[in-house]
């Protein structure tokens, strides 16, 4: 179950849809993405980047999670509370600062790639909602367009 | 502050009987007990002072054959089921106690070795796999499943002799700070029940508070041990990330994840860590590092000696006592540092400037973290499915019914985070503040042996409080954050109370070591725990049943 990425294009071209003044003040420019969809963007002048207000709607679709139209409503305003708050981190200096991964400074511990079968195959079948041995049956991958 | 959203629970249940939980055995008794009313009465676990350790008092009690596995899983296991209704801190309850206790008796009977943990009843978060019990995750997505493993960290339990009592309450996969994101049930502080009893393991924190087990385990991502043991005060016990294998732990977020131990003395908490801790061929971050024998630190007060930390040097956090912090914390964590003095360390005042970024950080690696690992849950191998005519409908009917709010919310945070031009901004720019905390923490550690701060800014808030202020609520984690971002251990212990409740809310003190250095933190809580003066930690709920020194 993959999630897409959100498509961008290079440089900025045409803005779909009204225009709203943007709550925080970034003082960069956008990077506006080209959607098939409908979108709200905003625009503003100066140099820099800056990033779009979480689309809740879009989101849900690539995290797969179908929101009801009132979760959408009650949500957006919580995240879009949230992400604000992620952006303090803009404003900290971290040029030369590598990222780290984990805590962990001990490196990999991985085992041998070698097979092993798992001794309970049983119960995991019978975990499974929709069976039919020796598948699991899933409804038709429609395509979305 | 916040304005409460709901009126506080029905208080009609405040009005608890507080007459000896045994004479109410004695009125409740069920078909299923089998001993006489005069051995239940004998049969409560011996007095809190004479032994720091209930662990080490079972062992005791069993070898010495003063009592029987079954006497001890009964007089616990009554208690449990009388205090459950006004507290809820399982979700499963398991039917084979007094089975598995008989055979520790009948092993008993023939000389045969029993484990250190025999007898001991053990209650296991619910996004802690049981392969025998349901697993949740305080989730209804996977409202009906079975694991088909035990999670090794249960593996070791058992395989010691431990009995799992039962599966404990959390808030839904972990995200939570007061066990009210549970799919299936609040529940209640022993110390008051209109109050949480913090998150996420708020089920495991309660059970061992009222006694309804000897000892449980948790889960600590961003401070989901080491909170609810403040609140209701117990010992919460969070290790160095790979020291305690994390298969079989639901993942919320993989790289700061630990499976953590509740007790109601450090030397239960610590004895159970030695249990489950060490290299684990399944958990590629689990560390090969030995593993000490924590227990040579639980002796008695008597040998301690006038000033058993001499010349220890423990740094106060000093962000961690500001403005933003309760009055009452602040207080009890400062009389706990003049304590540490008595004791013969030497308290100096640390700043980390890099604090108050954890807490962002922190929010952007989980959300994000979590984002990937519950892309799981898709209603194909496991877990609750709802029919639909395509393939992403499906997937997103079963995660929409399947999920609580702010799961929804914590992953479409994450996808938001990591989504392509957005990953630079947030994902790197928290990884790379937590180089900056891990670097900070190391330079405090090295010119101290420990350091210490409040566990929360506040004790325990009313159920309801925090409910729909998100932020409200991360804001309570300020504390216990970094120390997941550094993946170093720490010990929270009750230090104090502040006003509230019927008696009284408990405050923990958190003390932070070096990475892999338990020990330090665990022998220096117990000589803490054992000099403290005043009241012992045992809630209103049960205070006539464990007789006080």
């Amino acid at each position: 179950m993959g999630s897409k990425a959100l498509v961008m294009t290079g440089g900025v071209i045409s803005m779909t849809n009204h225009i709203f003044s943007f709550k925080n003040s970034f003082s960069r420019t956008i990077i506006i993405p080209k959607y098939r969809r409908v979108i709200r963007s905003c625009s503003t002048v100066s140099s820099g980047s800056s990033l779009l207000p979480p689309d809740v709607s879009r989101l849900a679709e690539t995290a797969r999670i179908s929101l009801a139209p009132n979760e959408v409503i009650e949500f957006t305003p919580k995240i879009q509370q949230v992400i604000d708050w992620f952006g303090q981190l803009q404003d900290v200096e971290l040029q030369s600062v590598e990222p780290a991964l984990r805590a962990d400074m001990e490196g990999d511990s991985l085992r041998a790639d070698i097979p092993k079968t798992f001794e309970n195959r049983e119960a995991m079948i019978s975990a499974i909602p929709s069976f039919e041995e020796p598948y699991i049956k899933v409804p038709k991958v429609l395509s979305k367009e | 502050m916040l304005s409460t959203f709901q009126s506080p629970r029905s208080l009609s249940r405040l009005h608890l009987p507080l007459r000896p939980l045994k004479a109410l055995s004695s009125s409740h008794r069920t078909a299923a007990t089998t001993t006489t009313t005069s051995a239940l009465i004998d049969q409560s676990p011996p007095p809190a002072s004479s032994l720091s350790s209930q662990i080490l008092s079972i062992r005791h009690s069993l070898l010495s054959r003063e009592l029987t596995a079954t006497q001890l899983a009964e007089s616990c296991l009554s208690r449990l089921l009388l205090t459950e209704p006004h507290l809820n801190s399982f979700l499963h309850i398991s039917d084979s106690v007094l089975r598995e206790a008989q055979e520790i008796d009948d092993r008993l009977s023939r000389n045969e070795d029993v484990g250190p943990l025999a007898g001991v009843l053990v209650g296991v978060k619910d996004n802690i796999c049981t392969a025998d019990m349901p697993s949740t995750g305080g989730s209804r997505i996977l409202e009906s499943y079975r694991p088909p493993f035990d999670a090794t960290a249960v593996k070791r339990v058992k395989e010691l002799g431990g009995i799992v009592v039962g599966k404990t309450n959390l808030d839904e996969f972990g995200m939570g700070s007061t066990t009210e994101g549970s799919a299936y049930k609040v529940t209640s502080n022993p110390w008051d029940v209109s109050r949480v009893p913090g998150g996420s393991s708020g089920g495991s924190a309660a059970a061992v508070s009222a006694r309804q087990c000897a000892v449980s385990l948790g889960s600590d991502t961003g401070g989901s041990v080491r909170q609810p043991a403040s609140f209701c005060g117990v010992v919460g016990l969070k290790p160095t990330y790979g020291r305690v294998s994390r298969y079989g732990l639901m993942a919320y977020a993989s790289s700061l994840d630990v499976i953590g131990c509740f007790g109601s003395s450090v030397a239960d908490a610590g004895i159970l860590l030695g249990a489950i801790s060490g290299h684990d061929r399944l958990d590629a971050t689990s560390s090969h590092r030995g593993v000490p024998d924590f227990s040579i630190h639980f002796t008695s007060a008597d040998t301690f000696g006038a000033k058993p930390l001499e010349g220890l040097r423990v740094g106060l956090i000093c962000e961690t006592l500001d403005s933003g912090v309760d009055p009452g914390v602040t207080s009890a964590v400062h009389a706990a540092a003049s304590h540490l003095e008595e004791l013969g360390c030497v308290i100096k005042e640390v700043s980390l400037p890099s604090f108050s970024l954890g807490l962002p950080a922190y929010y952007i690696l989980a959300s994000s973290e979590s984002s990937s690992n519950l892309s799981r849950y898709d209603g194909i191998r496991y877990g609750n499915q709802v029919a639909a005519e395509g393939l992403n409908s499906l997937y997103g009917n079963s995660r929409a019914l399947g999920f609580g709010a702010e799961v929804k919310m914590r992953i479409l945070m994450g996808t938001y985070a990591l989504s392509a031009g957005y990953y630079d901004a947030y994902y790197k720019r928290a990884q790379q503040v937590r180089t900056v905390i891990r670097n900070s923490f190391k330079a405090a550690l090295d010119e101290n042996d420990i350091l210490i701060s409040p566990a929360a800014p506040s004790a325990a808030y009313r159920i309801g409080e925090k409910k729909n202020d998100p932020l409200a609520m991360y804001a309570g984690d300020i504390m216990t954050v970094n120390v997941n971002l550094a993946g170093l251990p720490a010990l929270v212990l009750p230090c104090g109370f502040v006003e509230g409740g019927p008696t009284g809310l408990p405050v923990g003190l958190q003390m932070i070591g070096a990475a892999f250095d338990e020990e330090k933190l665990l022998k220096v809580g117990h000589i803490f725990e054992q000099t403290l003066q005043g009241p012992k930690f045992v809630p209103p709920l049960i205070a006539s049943e464990v007789a006080s020194s």
